[in-house]
């Protein structure tokens, strides 16, 4: 689902990658993952890190971390699964995992339009706790890799 | 009622699982489906039979051999793959696909009850690579697509390069003789 056509939604994910804080809408996202084994394979496919297999499914984790902090994270052990949608239609929506640090949090508030300078996968912000979170996108968020191949490793296989 | 017999459950059993050859390249570990591989061989078998041939378009293949009155290109596995480059020690010579690949070793043989859809995240060659993944023993092992290792303009400028390889070579055999 993409929070940008989410502004109803009151329910958020407080997640943390790196050390900041983001929020995907509560619907969307699907479950906490605990440290399960990452497994790899040859692939060109910019941000993907590998697949964590949860409940039978096959689930591509991405790498955010760079595009969010500028750098790589070694404390994110958990994963947030949450759906990210292809295309326009409802169903053609896939698990997804984002690499955390397993603080993860519910919280309500109502989302504020983006600062027109935020990244275009920053879908607005949330005031909480005297904070202001940044609502991912995450449909964006794994199509910056796309948009601009400087954004993530060049597409060289990865083992 | 009906009471199944043992051939009836045999049956049931092989239409629910696929036979697959488990190789590696390297650290990683493949499978390919068993009835995609015509033969196995090992690389210095094949040695005497092995015609090199270098075509700065596909690099991945550097020799052909001829198999029954077929040419086979050779594709590197590492390569292809983009993996690290190893001594490969054996050949997987493709059926049906004038594919011969080198691979370093051969696991083992194993039943998939199931090869997972590649998911869509991955929008790259591997879409070509790949038939799915298996999940096997906990592990996720690519499941190759046999028809993946060459696109049909590879095999035209290779066929192209290998009709200037054969009268080269029967000038050098008369020569030789």
């Amino acid at each position: 689902m993409s929070a940008a056509a989410n502004h109803a939604c009151k329910s958020w994910v407080l997640l943390h990658v790196g050390n900041r804080r983001f929020a995907l809408p509560a619907e969307s996202v699907i479950e906490l993952a605990p440290p399960v084994r990452l497994h790899n394979f040859p692939h060109t496919s910019q941000l993907i890190a590998g697949v964590i297999v949860r409940r039978g499914r096959i689930v591509p984790v991405y790498d955010v971390a760079p595009i969010l902090c500028g750098r790589e994270s070694s404390v994110h052990r958990f994963y947030l699964i949450a759906d990210r949608a292809f295309g326009v239609s409802s169903d053609a929506s896939e698990a997804s995992a984002i690499p955390v640090n397993g603080e993860c949090e519910l919280a309500n508030g109502e989302m504020q339009p983006r600062d027109e300078n935020a990244p275009l996968y920053i879908a607005g912000t949330l005031a909480i706790e005297n904070e202001n979170i940044d609502v991912l996108d995450l449909q964006k968020l794994v199509g910056v890799a796309g948009d601009n191949p400087g954004a993530a490793d060049p597409a060289e296989p990865r083992p | 009622m009906k009471i199944a017999t043992p051939d009836a459950t045999k049956s049931r059993r092989s239409r629910s699982t696929e036979a697959v050859i488990l190789f590696c390249i390297g650290v990683q570990t493949f499978a390919i489906a068993a009835d995609a591989v015509q033969e196995i061989r090992s690389t210095d078998s094949l040695a005497t039979a092995a015609i090199e041939m270098e075509l700065a378009e596909v690099p991945k293949v550097r020799h052909l051999v001829e198999r029954s009155h077929r040419t086979y290109y050779v594709v590197s596995g590492c390569a292809h793959f983009g993996l690290r480059v190893t001594r490969p020690t054996l050949v997987l010579i493709l059926r049906q696909i004038r594919t011969a690949v080198l691979v370093d070793s051969i696991e083992r043989m194993a039943d998939v009850s199931r090869v997972h859809a590649l998911p869509q995240a991955f929008q790259g060659t591997e879409r070509q690579w790949y038939r799915g993944l298996a999940y096997l023993e906990d592990r996720v092992i690519p499941v190759i697509k046999p028809d993946g290792f060459l696109t049909p303009q590879e095999f035209a400028r290779l066929d192209r390069a290998a009709k200037s390889i054969e009268p080269r070579h029967e000038f050098e055999g008369a020569v030789q003789a």
